[in-house]
């Protein structure tokens, strides 16, 4: 079964071209990749991700749990902050990546399209598995969830609320109204620009926050924006997606995110993790920048010298440089800085050399303007 | 929505199209594929020389989100390429029967041409 967007209808109308993922009937564009993704790099864009999940979490040890299957420790994360981190499994690889927000006495957990289910259950079981007086609730069907993103983008939200948008800080969360509508505002996304999260509840006063945002921003030219440019947005800017860089079972030691373990508390999955972290000699997520023509996409060969040391886990071509663009697992000799690597396209040699993300500096803009 | 299709042309169902230049075949893909495709980003063009036969991979056209095989339409020799579609394959989705051609095939076997459909036949199954 593939579930539609409560949006869907609207997507219809603005000539969505629809795609499947994770379970969900998405736009993958309305008119084309490339423009939208440029449109949010330089000016402001709307996009639909209801497909992704939503979670309460909540009761008295809400903080507990959280800490103990995540691998940050959640007392450090106040009322009106929000987190990006990984669920572990025992073994320390990683169930998905998610971010969570504190709200009042409890906490909305954001897991990626089709988690959902295996993600609530995995928390449920470990709450009463440890007796941690805490529970999570499945609400992703209750929620659409709109982002703005885009240099424009908190301009053209102000327009929309009373709010000083200015202090809503990154990573912050609260209630807010946005024309009207009770919501969720987070200074947090996928895109690596300025831009908001709205959680919206209940779904039917979707439709009309989502028209008034495309009125609102229509001055700066708003386009609502597919999944296809959000992926270009997000490997531009070296971030994960969990389906492409945790499949067949990741570490996030492996997958560059130690930077979000807090190591300083219990954790599943912190034992492993010790281990792996003492050994050193894991293969590890590693950005790559084509020299030669030519696309990688997942699943292609890395090799140096003919041997192989790695493979693609998401690959494009990257609208802002126009050069292919590559994340993928290499072994540890082969990934310092401008090592030059061969991508095996469609059995043949693409040269990339090995980069520090992002692909596409915050300073893109302004050196594109300056060069004009 | 409606894509042009051009009368003088031959087609085929794989949304090739085919422009018979005295013993040469001129091809590209129609004004249908390109739109699929949208923004054509990269073309690995066919090598000058290299035969082919009628089926077979000509050369490979990729999007930002998919990567789409096209097929030689006729057997025989390519003897051309459309060097411009490296720097600037967008020319494809601007102008797919004329500046986007991608390759010429001399015809080896002019009886292929038979089972090439006409603009009223692949104007039905787009």
């Amino acid at each position: 079964m593939v579930l539609k967007s409560p949006l869907h209808k609207v997507h219809e109308k603005m000539g969505a071209k629809f795609t499947e993922f994770a379970g969900h009937m998405m736009p993958l564009y309305y008119k084309s990749i490339k423009e939208e993704h440029l449109t949010v790099r330089k000016s402001v864009g709307l996009f639909d991700v209801s497909h992704m999940s939503n979670l309460w979490i909540t009761g008295k040890e809400a903080e507990k749990l959280i800490s103990f299957t995540t691998v940050e420790d959640a007392s450090r994360i106040k009322d009106g902050m929000s987190q990006y981190t990984v669920i572990l499994r025992e073994d320390g690889t990683v169930i998905d990546d998610t971010i969570f927000m504190h709200l009042g006495d409890k906490y909305m957990m954001i897991p990626n399209a089709g988690m959902n289910k295996i993600v609530n259950e995995w928390l449920n079981e470990q709450a009463e598995k440890h007796d941690i007086c805490a529970s999570a609730e499945d609400v992703s069907r209750d929620y659409v969830i709109l982002a703005v993103q885009g240099p424009k983008s908190r301009d053209t939200l102000q327009k929309l609320t009373n709010v000083d948008l200015k202090t809503v800080g990154f990573f912050q969360c609260r209630y807010i109204d946005i024309a009207g509508v009770n919501c969720i505002i987070s200074h947090t996304g996928y895109t690596g620009e300025l831009g908001f999260e709205l959680q919206v509840s209940p779904t039917a006063l979707a439709e009309d926050l989502f028209y008034k945002i495309l009125d609102a921003g229509e001055e700066y030219g708003i386009q609502p924006i597919g999944l296809g440019a959000r992926d270009t947005l997000r490997l531009e800017k070296g971030f994960i997606l969990a389906g492409n860089e945790f499949e067949g079972g990741r570490t996030p030691l492996e997958a560059t995110l130690g930077w979000t373990i807090n190591w300083d508390h219990e954790f599943i999955g912190k034992k492993p993790l010790l281990r792996q972290k003492e050994k050193g000699d894991y293969e590890r997520l590693t950005c790559l920048l084509c020299i030669d023509r030519g696309i990688p996409r997942h699943g292609c060969e890395i090799q140096k010298d003919g041997k192989k040391v790695g493979r693609v886990t998401s690959g494009t071509l990257s609208p802002c440089l126009n050069k292919g663009i590559a994340m993928g697992y290499c072994q540890p000799d082969y990934r310092e800085k401008d090592t030059v690597l061969d991508i095996i396209i469609r059995g043949k040699p693409v040269k990339a050399k090995v980069v520090k993300p992002p692909f596409v500096s915050k300073d893109w803009l302004k050196t594109k303007l300056g060069n004009i | 929505m409606s894509t042009k299709v051009k009368e003088d042309l031959k087609y085929t169902d794989t949304h090739e199209w085919v422009r018979i230049k005295g013993d040469l075949a001129q091809i590209g893909i129609t004004d249908h594929a390109q739109s699929e495709l949208t923004d054509i980003v990269f073309v690995e063009l066919p090598n000058v020389g290299e035969e082919i036969k009628k089926g077979e991979e000509l050369c490979v056209v990729e999007s930002v989100k998919s990567v789409s095989e096209i097929y030689a339409p006729v057997s025989g020799r390519i003897t051309n390429v459309n060097k411009k579609l490296e720097e600037t394959p967008e020319v494809i989705n601007e102008s797919p029967y004329d500046d986007g051609w991608i390759a010429e095939i001399e015809i080896k076997d002019k009886s292929e041409l038979d089972s090439l459909l006409d603009a009223e036949a692949y104007k039905r199954i787009i």
